[in-house]
């Protein structure tokens, strides 16, 4: 029960030239809030990219649910797949589809369940991220930015992941609305039992949700530790980072 | 995955002495379906006062909980007192959520309307309509645009110009030519079979150069560079679109007719005549060797016989379908990208309107040509 759900040890990434993570080590345990904190272009997106298996990376070793993500075969590859979730910084939700016909898509490839017990099923994500029942028939494009977070986060939960990844869900929300998203990942976490790696850049959001915080800069994690430590870090990056906001 | 394999399944018991279900296992999304078709029982005890116990959960997720929320209300149905024992807090939590909104889980979002065919009918006219204005609108405002230029050499956006000759003309120089030689050996090949069986060989070269010059490589070229230019501009504009690039520049006060549509008007126009007459050169060409393999019509006697009855006027009969056949490339694969809407869907649909409306288009324009060229006796 309480093997970590994520492990990386010696990542690291060359891009564009660079070496974008020369030495990555991190931990992410059952149950917690971890949230990944760093520069503009620190690598956070590509750490994340890395673990969700988008993006091979250079060298080094990432554990997810206990299995080697670097060495698996596509078959258990998609059996972890099916134990995360993912929301997009831009939401991608299909355009082409309703919202509701977006949750249950993962369902519907995914699953055997009968279409009626599918929609209820996608109706109770939907009321648990807060979204009214009209929006089911609504599309994409129809709804405001703060909607189509929520909505996103809908599909993300669709399989009741283990596991959730969240890339910079508060950005471009108003602090009102930033604040009901914290209140539901939290809210979410808590029926559901997850655990949540959040990419964020809102500190307020950060000192509401997180168990921990991880500050990425020069290619390695510099420090994990709870938000109001990590704010007194000595590290001149780290105070860096801070005085800024 | 010796993990999920070792997760036990999902079970649910009845305990007939303590009347007393008992949940076992992970109740989770992959065994919910199993659950549902087999392990909840279909008949149901009634009017009895039942207890449910989660002790033996090691999972229980929404599709879990949305399960046994429906096994409860059967369960309610049949006048039973139901109980629930040892679930815990979290696992309470999801089920009052359910039990909460369980109005909402039953809503079905009401179909799109459907119309009668009248209703689509006028709809489809004024859509048509409309489109039909913003085509004009645009031609209007290239015009204008284009008149304006003159004094302000700059406005012409030389580079962009290049760009697109490059583009829709330099890359296409291969397929035009490998396509137009095919045709011209084709096209001799059909007339010679005609014309050896009246020992007619030297027409060949005649009626080739005329059926090449006036109509096959004109329209050749014209279909390939609808294909490809036509749906490249439609895909580029429209993803500018999606992009809020085009607002971008109207919020700059810059023209996206200036800056987008004129360059590959213009330069769609310059490379138009060339293509065409490039494609002439390999449809001659493979004419050429198909009539002094099948016909033994040499090359020498081919080429002088096709100067002296067919000529240059010929040629530009059909170079002058050039200006008409590339404007309205252009301007059809330009406004369709106008006409994108934010989705991955509409790209497609415009593209595909894009093709299909040059083309149509282009062969109206040719019938139009014949039509003039008749009445001018020529």
């Amino acid at each position: 029960m309480d093997k970590p759900i994520i492990e990386i040890s010696g990542l690291k990434n060359f891009l564009g030239g660079q070496w974008v993570h020369s030495d990555v080590n991190l931990t992410v345990k059952k149950g917690e809030i971890l949230a990944i904190i760093g520069g503009s272009g620190s690598g956070k997106t590509t750490l994340l990219r890395s673990i969700l298996m988008l993006q091979e990376p250079s060298a080094g070793r990432i554990h997810v649910f206990g299995e080697d993500v670097l060495s698996i075969d596509e078959a258990d590859a998609n059996e972890i797949r099916k134990r995360w979730g993912m929301l997009f910084q831009h939401s991608a939700l299909f355009s082409a589809l309703t919202v509701a016909e977006n949750i249950m898509f993962p369902m519907k490839e995914l699953t055997t369940l009968d279409s009626q017990f599918m929609r209820e099923l996608a109706m109770l994500k939907l009321a648990l991220v807060g979204l009214s029942k009209e929006t089911a028939g609504k599309l994409p494009s129809e709804l405001s930015g703060g909607m189509q977070r929520r909505a996103a986060a809908a599909r993300a939960i669709a399989m009741d992941p283990e596991l959730l990844f969240l890339d910079e869900p508060t950005s471009g929300l108003d602090p009102l609305s930033a604040k009901k998203f914290d209140e539901l990942i939290l809210f979410l976490r808590d029926t559901l039992n997850l655990t949540v790696v959040v990419i964020s850049h809102d500190i307020e959001s950060l000192k509401r949700t997180t168990d921990r915080v991880a500050f990425v800069g020069k290619g390695k994690i510099i420090s994990v530790e709870p938000i109001e430590d990590l704010m007194n870090n000595k590290n001149p990056l780290i105070q860096d980072y801070f005085s800024k906001a | 995955m010796a993990m999920i394999m070792d997760k036990p399944l999902a079970n649910l018991n009845y305990d007939s002495d303590e009347k007393r279900y008992i949940c076992e296992g992970n109740w989770a999304i992959q065994m919910v379906s199993e659950l549902q078709s087999s392990l909840i029982p279909s008949t149901l005890p009634r009017a009895t006062s039942l207890t449910i116990s989660g002790k033996d959960l090691l999972h229980f997720d929404s599709a879990g909980a949305l399960c046994l929320f429906n096994f409860i209300t059967d369960l309610r149905k049949n006048e039973n007192q139901v109980e629930l024992i040892d679930f815990n807090e979290q696992q309470q939590a999801l089920l009052s959520i359910i039990e909460e909104k369980q109005a909402d889980l039953k809503y079905i979002p009401s179909p799109p309307e459907k119309h009668s065919l009248l209703y689509n009918l006028g709809k489809e006219t004024i859509t048509k309509l409309g489109q039909a204005q913003g085509l004009t609108a645009m031609i209007g405002d290239i015009a204008y645009k284009l008149l304006s230029a003159i004094h302000h050499i700059k406005r012409l956006h030389v580079p962009s110009i290049i760009a697109t000759v490059y583009n829709t003309g330099v890359t296409a120089l291969p397929i035009v030519a490998l396509l137009s030689f095919l045709i011209g050996v084709v096209l001799s090949y059909q007339m010679g079979l005609q014309l050896e069986t009246y020992g007619a060989n030297i027409f060949i070269a005649y009626i080739s150069g005329m059926a090449i010059f006036r109509e096959f490589s004109p329209l050749i070229t014209a279909i390939i560079v609808a294909g490809r230019t036509s749906s490249a501009f439609t895909a580029q504009i429209g993803s500018m679109k999606i992009n809020e690039e085009i607002d971008a520049l109207y919020t700059m006060g810059l023209s996206p007719t200036e800056l987008l549509v004129i360059p590959r008007v213009i330069g769609l126009l310059i490379v138009f005549p060339l293509l065409i007459f490039w494609s002439v050169f390999f449809a001659t060409l493979g004419a050429m060797f198909m009539s002094k393999a099948m016909l033994d019509v040499g090359y020498f006697d081919f080429l002088s016989r096709l100067q002296d009855s067919v000529g240059i006027k010929q040629l530009l009969l059909g170079l002058y379908k050039a200006p008409a056949f590339a404007i309205l490339i252009a301007i059809v694969g330009c406004y369709q990208g106008m006409l994108v809407q934010a989705s991955a869907d509409s790209v497609g649909r415009q593209t595909t309107k894009s093709v299909v409306q040059a083309l149509f288009l282009i062969i109206v324009a040719d019938a139009v040509y014949s039509i003039i060229y008749s009445w001018l006796g020529i």
